[in-house]
């Protein structure tokens, strides 16, 4: 069994946002990357299905980014078990929309056949949740979104996704698109000696002209970034007894804010 | 004069309110810019009240292949109604359905997507608002598609009755005779207990590891009993084990964008703070004054939430 795991390098979660010069951008200079966290679910488990299935399944991390991205690639795909890793290195790719990376990223799919791929729900920089739906419609297959629990047969596959207030399963046959939420199974950390034998593991570099296609057009874009408007100073409601505190409270929820 | 598609959701016949959210506010935007509203509906579902929320039209399409949710055909459906009506903007609420469906749709049609959007504005074209970082910054993104593909965030706008006018109604083909879809929902499963969707609720009561344990979770389910509100936590307490995932409200959990969020116990954490500061009001119990979620709060008490969340339950249910 072929998997393919596609992975983002982001921002972690902690990192607070500036938005800096003369025309809208947003300050990047002080990012810490980290592999996208809900990329790490789909990692997780590529390697917990090939330590069920065994050798005869291999696994492939793929990503689109420049040279930064090769660390995340080396410590937490490779050195945690995937087989070998491609990514597609496309200056024009840098902050592209989400249509723009699935069309990429299943030119990479399709050169090379997969059975399974991963990826994490969405990725918290964007928040787009849209690349593993795109990639399922072009590749024509299955796809399962928000997965937290997943089971692979002899060419079929049962996941549990999700929805509002429950859950509900979803079966097919492979290939499919899975796209991973917390609660799928807990992340191992990589060992000092796998980081020092992953960089020995097979990388391969390749542009869009590579795999044959153009860069993708952008059928959206984004003119102006904006913070958050500051909220109006918190009213403390001071009162030594707290009893006392909570019912103004609950008074000035109803009269004042006319939120209840 | 665009013309904006409204996808009804429905499961098991019952309509996502978020529907008539997006109808009201494309109405607001057409009866400015001209055009119209089309409501469009698979499967089958009362969708009469369109017509008061704003729509001048509603599609449907009935049958088999609609009487549970399908990523590949539904996508394949709206993208027959898309071809046929070509609405410049087809707007889905971003619910699980929705963020399932609008990226498979959108990659169909080669259409401009925009997931989980707060905000849309007609300028001579659509200038469409969206939170980045999990709503650390927003940006505003125009497209150039022929039609887009918009996901709304559920409660991002407020929907009016409207006048009562009744919509017309006209069926479509789906395009779906011969098509068998890869995968099926084999079986939906709902928790016991739980009737208020975070994602969806009026007010959110969240906790955090200022509860000092477990077992006093129950102190915000009782309020948020009280109160009619969906049952929240922080990352600190879903990853101690003490409640689900699936009640988590941050960054890397729920969104959430009530009318009132109560914080009990939450530090505030730029984490927790993603997922919650689009609320219209929020309140504040903890006992730290340099807490973080007073910068983010409207109002705060400063005291040991202990004293406090048991007298505020019986004033909120003292109240008419």
């Amino acid at each position: 069994m072929k998997i393919a795991v596609c992975i983002k390098q982001v921002p972690d979660s902690e990192t607070r946002i500036t938005m800096s010069g003369p025309s809208p951008k947003i300050d990047s200079s002080g990012f810490t990357r980290v592999l996208n966290p809900y990329d790490a679910y789909a990692v997780e488990e590529a390697v917990r299905i090939k330590e069920r299935l065994g050798d005869g399944c291999e696994i492939t991390a793929i990503t689109i980014g420049g040279e930064k991205v090769l660390e995340t690639i080396k410590k937490d795909c490779l050195a945690v078990g995937c087989d070998k890793a491609i990514r597609v290195n496309e200056p024009a790719m840098i902050g592209a929309e989400p249509m723009m990376t699935a069309k990429v990223l299943a030119a990479v799919l399709k050169r090379d056949g997969y059975d399974l791929i991963l990826t994490g729900k969405q990725a918290i920089d964007d928040d787009s949740a849209q690349v593993g739906p795109m990639l399922a419609e072009f590749l024509d297959c299955a796809q399962a979104t928000v997965v937290t629990a997943l089971e692979i047969g002899d060419g079929t596959f049962k996941a549990t996704r999700e929805i509002e207030g429950g859950s509900e399963i979803v079966e097919g046959s492979l290939p499919v698109v899975i796209t991973c939420q917390k609660g799928l199974n807990e992340p191992r950390l990589p060992s000092l000696p796998n980081i020092m034998k992953a960089g020995m593991k097979p990388q391969e570099t390749v542009t869009c002209a590579d795999l044959g296609i153009d860069v993708p057009a952008a059928l959206s874009t984004i003119t102006t970034y904006t913070p958050p408007a500051p909220r109006a100073q918190c009213k403390i409601v001071e009162n030594d007894d707290p009893a006392a505190a909570a019912k103004e409270l609950a008074r000035l929820l109803r009269e004042e804010a006319k939120a209840i | 004069m665009p013309n904006i598609a409204v996808f009804i959701e429905q499961r098991d016949g019952a309509i996502k309110k978020v529907a008539w959210q997006m109808i009201s506010k494309a109405r607001s935007i057409v009866d400015a810019a001209g055009g119209e509203v089309w409501a469009v509906l698979l499967g089958d579902a009362d969708a009469s009240a369109a017509g008061a929320h704003g729509a001048h039209k509603v599609f449907t399409a009935s049958g088999a292949p609609f009487t549970a949710y399908n990523s590949e055909s539904w996508s394949r459906a709206l993208k027959a109604f898309c071809t046929q009506q070509k609405p410049d903007l087809l707007l889905m609420g971003s619910t699980a359905m929705g963020k399932d469906l609008a990226p498979r749709l959108a990659a169909r049609l080669d259409a401009a997507c925009i997931s989980d959007s707060i905000d849309l504005n007609w300028n001579d074209g659509f200038v469409i608002r969206r939170p980045l970082f999990a709503g650390k910054c927003f940006a505003d993104v125009t497209v150039t598609s022929a039609t887009a593909v918009v996901g709304i965030r559920p409660n991002a706008f407020p929907f009016t009755e409207g006048n009562g006018a009744a919509a017309t109604t006209e069926t479509f083909d789906p395009g779906l005779d011969g098509f068998t879809p890869k995968a099926h929902v084999t079986s939906t499963h709902q928790s016991a207990g739980k009737t208020i969707e975070l994602t969806e609720a009026e007010v959110v009561v969240s906790g955090g590891r200022g509860l000092k344990e477990a077992a006093n979770y129950k102190l915000i389910e009782d309020l948020a009993a009280t109160m009619g509100a969906a049952a929240g936590a922080s990352r600190a307490i879903v990853d101690a084990g003490w409640v689900p995932h699936a009640n988590q409200v941050g960054q890397t959990g729920k969104t959430v964008s009530p009318n009132l969020y109560v914080a009990i116990g939450i530090s505030g954490a730029i984490q927790h703070l993603a997922g919650m500061s689009s609320s219209k009001c929020i309140v504040a119990i903890n006992k730290d004054p340099n807490a973080p979620i007073f910068k983010a709060a409207d109002y705060g008490i400063v005291a040991d939430l202990f004293d406090v969340v048991g007298p505020f339950q019986e004033a909120i249910a003292a109240l008419d």
